[in-house]
């Protein structure tokens, strides 16, 4: 009884110091919370003011682009002048065309080769699996698009140089890696049990691949070929080194850029940031799936 | 917070089987081809002059055994020409100088029947088909009184092969055909000390306004060379790259780092709005680098956002430049801006990540103890983030590597220029793919001592791991 009644008493003692340390505590807490949320603010106005700044050049007439000082608040007055400029200015249709098909191209052939060797890396234990993953990640952490230089020359003596699936190519051997990792986190993350259950009630390995693991991979295969379509809507140095007439839109106003006036630059670069934010909002989900695998 | 660390993947079957080397081949096959293959290239590019080295031949044939070897430039004296046909019709080396030689039918002063060839400077072609292809002609009059007033018609279109028959000046012929033969020399020149003397043919020569001397315009042979390496060193703009890329680095990569982990912290807090503010930290992760640079040089132009809001303030009364080559550090600032701008989320999302994998038991152990944020942060948090870090900082260390179109935006390109402009500035503006070569195989040699460390690191975290 002793033994029981000594803590009840000492808490009794205790309890109006710990009821001051409990509201120190959420004072402090309170003031972390809110020191957080400032914070939090902060950085975010740091990331979107630019885009702020961008977008409300891009949407309104060439005037007020070039006008000074220029007004912080966005839109005014609100106008497509400044983007139909840009889109009728020479080879901004055609290179938007390009981009697309470039894209698209090196999204299929991306996804066709990296999605096998995911599947490998995350289901099969074999000789040489350590090796494949290091050379894949090494390839990943290198700058590949240095290597459209001496690209160019062999496209050049193959006689592939300045076209759009050349280029398609290149890109494919810039997204691969990082394709494969992520496609191959994809399948990690579907248990193999659900696999095996399929088998023993009777499916063949190949209906199980289809019928079970398919439908749940599929979404995440779907955000890493949206990824991998705006590492190459983005990518300029291979563009601009293995393209002369068929250029892509990136490529297309990094060298006009000098010659161009400012509306053209600003609705070039809002016209370039728009499909990328949206696809990183539809794939946000996955991001952090993609990224912790391939950190590691 | 839906997000999770993919678990690693866990090795099911551990009996030897074919289908993984299968399904791994085709990725190593394209790899092969457009990474090992271009690797591989570009070292040869900057260190191998495949023209260094012309060999001459004993006759005015490719085929012919070779007579010696003269380097390129060496400067040759001409001592006998003669045309020959090329090896495949139409593989002719830019700049040869060629004779187009006549199959002629016609009859000789006593009415024989003569079939052969004649030089093109001694036929004229007088009727066409409708691609232009000469049908007919006359031969030429010989001009001068010691002249031989009939025209010698060879076997071969050769000028030393058998002599078939005679024509007079201004008979008719008929055309059936034409062959284009590539003109050769015989030339002689110094190696060192040796005189050298053989045949080569005239494309690989640059043959200077007398028409006696030349010098050896591109070798047939490759050889190893550090010309395009010392061209690249000794060019002005090398130095100013080098530092620039190194500069940036060290100013990007510290502040970028500082940002993330405090994102990370802010994500990790559990906040409202947290996966709202997440997708915002992570909209720099998709943005184009040339359309950020653009971004950011709206704000520092002269007539842009920074100048704007100063001036709104009252704090200047002109808008002041700052993107020209006066002012060189503000080009360095705003890159620098754009470059946290843009490249900060990679590190935040790999932070994060990292964040996930430390049990949420030892966070909040530190907190029950009653450590502020701070000693928890230097204590617990960033020895256990440390692999994450690592990782993040490499990675970073080779993007940085690759700035381009950022600078290209805020420069011009010139005033400001790091690595891979210059490698773009040699191949684009001065055509010089040697000297571009060389950049990129220098940009990959700093990658490679990077990635080297990156993977040993990731090995001896493996190792920790087991």
């Amino acid at each position: 009884m002793t033994s029981s009644a000594a803590p009840s008493q000492s808490i009794a003692q205790v309890s109006p110091e710990m009821a001051r340390l409990r509201a120190r505590a959420r004072r402090r807490l309170l003031l972390g919370r809110a020191f957080i949320y400032l914070a939090a603010i902060l950085l975010s106005l740091w990331v979107l003011a630019p885009l702020w700044f961008i977008a409300s050049m891009a949407l309104t007439t060439p005037a007020e682009v070039r006008s000074y000082p220029k007004g912080v608040l966005p839109f005014i007055p609100f106008s497509f002048e400044t983007m139909r400029f840009f889109l009728q200015s020479r080879g901004i249709i055609p290179g938007l065309i390009n981009s697309i098909v470039v894209a698209v191209i090196t999204l299929a052939l991306s996804t066709l080769i990296a999605a096998p060797a995911g599947y490998a890396i995350s289901r099969y234990r074999y000789r040489g699996r350590d090796a494949y993953r290091l050379s894949i990640l090494a390839v990943r952490a290198f700058p590949v698009v240095i290597l459209a230089i001496p690209l160019a020359v062999i496209f050049i003596s193959v006689g592939i140089f300045d076209q759009v699936y050349s280029l398609a190519l290149m890109h494919t051997a810039l997204t691969l890696p990082t394709t494969v990792l992520v496609i191959g986190s994809v399948f990690a993350s579907i248990p193999y049990e659900l696999e095996e259950a399929a088998k023993v009630f009777g499916c063949t390995p190949v209906q199980a691949f289809r019928r079970v693991v398919l439908p749940l991979v599929l979404p995440g295969i779907a955000a890493a070929a949206i990824f991998t379509f705006v590492m190459s809507w983005n990518e300029v140095f291979a563009a601009v080194v293995l393209t002369v007439q068929n250029r892509t839109l990136p490529a297309q106003v990094l060298v006009s850029l000098q010659q161009s006036p400012e509306p053209y630059k600003f609705a070039g670069a809002f016209f370039l940031l728009l499909p990328s934010v949206i696809f990183i909002f539809i794939i946000r989900k996955y991001l952090f799936n993609m990224w912790g695998q391939i950190s590691k | 917070m839906t997000t999770q660390v993919a678990a690693s993947p866990k090795p099911r079957r551990p009996q030897r089987q074919w289908a993984p080397y299968l399904l791994i081949l085709p990725s190593l096959i394209y790899l092969a081809i457009f990474f090992a293959w271009p690797m591989v290239r570009a070292v040869r590019l900057a260190v191998w002059n495949e023209t260094a080295l012309l060999t001459l031949r004993e006759e005015a044939s490719a085929d012919s055994s070779p007579a010696g070897a003269l380097p390129q430039g060496a400067q040759v004296i001409l001592l006998d020409r003669q045309s020959n046909l090329a090896a495949d019709g139409g593989s002719l080396r830019t700049g040869a100088l060629t004779e187009t030689w006549y199959r002629v039918q016609g009859n000789d002063p006593d009415g024989n029947a003569v079939d052969g060839w004649a030089s093109e400077s001694r036929i004229r072609v007088r009727r066409t088909d409708e691609q232009g292809a000469p049908t007919g002609g006359t031969v030429r009059p010989r001009i001068g009184a010691s002249a031989d007033p009939l025209t010698s018609i060879f076997a071969e279109p050769n000028e030393r092969s058998q002599v078939v028959g005679r024509l007079a000046a201004s008979a008719g012929v008929q055309i059936p055909e034409q062959a284009i033969l590539e003109v050769w020399f015989l030339i002689q020149g110094e190696d060192g000390a040796e005189t050298v003397a053989g045949w080569a043919p005239s494309g690989n020569l640059q043959i200077y306004s007398s028409g006696e001397i030349g010098r050896i315009d591109q070798g047939d042979t490759g050889q190893f060379t550090m010309a395009y390496i010392q061209r690249m060193v000794n060019d002005r703009f090398f130095k100013p790259a080098m530092i620039t890329t190194f500069l940036l680095m060290v100013l990007i990569i510290p502040v970028q780092f500082v940002l993330a982990i405090i994102m990370a912290l802010i994500i990790q807090s559990q906040i409202r709005f947290n996966t709202w503010f997440l997708a915002v930290f992570a909209i720099p992760l998709a943005a184009s680098d040339l359309a950020v640079g653009i971004v950011w040089y709206s704000i520092f132009t002269q007539g842009g956002y920074l100048n704007s809001i100063l001036q709104t303030l009252g704090l200047i009364q002109f808008p002041q430049p700052y993107l020209t080559a006066d002012t060189r550090y503000w080009i360095i600032i705003a890159i620098w801006l754009a470059e946290v701008w843009r490249a900060t989320a990679i590190v935040m999302v790999i932070v994060v990540s990292g964040l996930q994998a430390i049990s949420q038991e030892v966070l909040e152990a530190g907190e029950v103890f009653g450590a502020g944020l701070w000693d928890r942060l230097r204590h617990i948090i960033l020895p256990l983030l440390k692999p994450s870090l690592q990782v993040a900082l490499i990675l970073r260390t080779i993007l940085a590597l690759q700035v381009f179109a950022v600078v290209i935006a805020l420069s011009g390109g010139d005033v400001v220029t790091v690595l891979a402009n210059e490698t773009y500035r040699q191949y684009y503006t001065l055509r010089n793919m040697n000297v571009a070569a060389a950049y990129s195989v220098l940009i990959l040699l700093i990658s490679m001592v990077s990635a080297i460390i990156y993977l040993r690191m990731v090995r001896s975290n493996e190792e920790a791991a087991a």
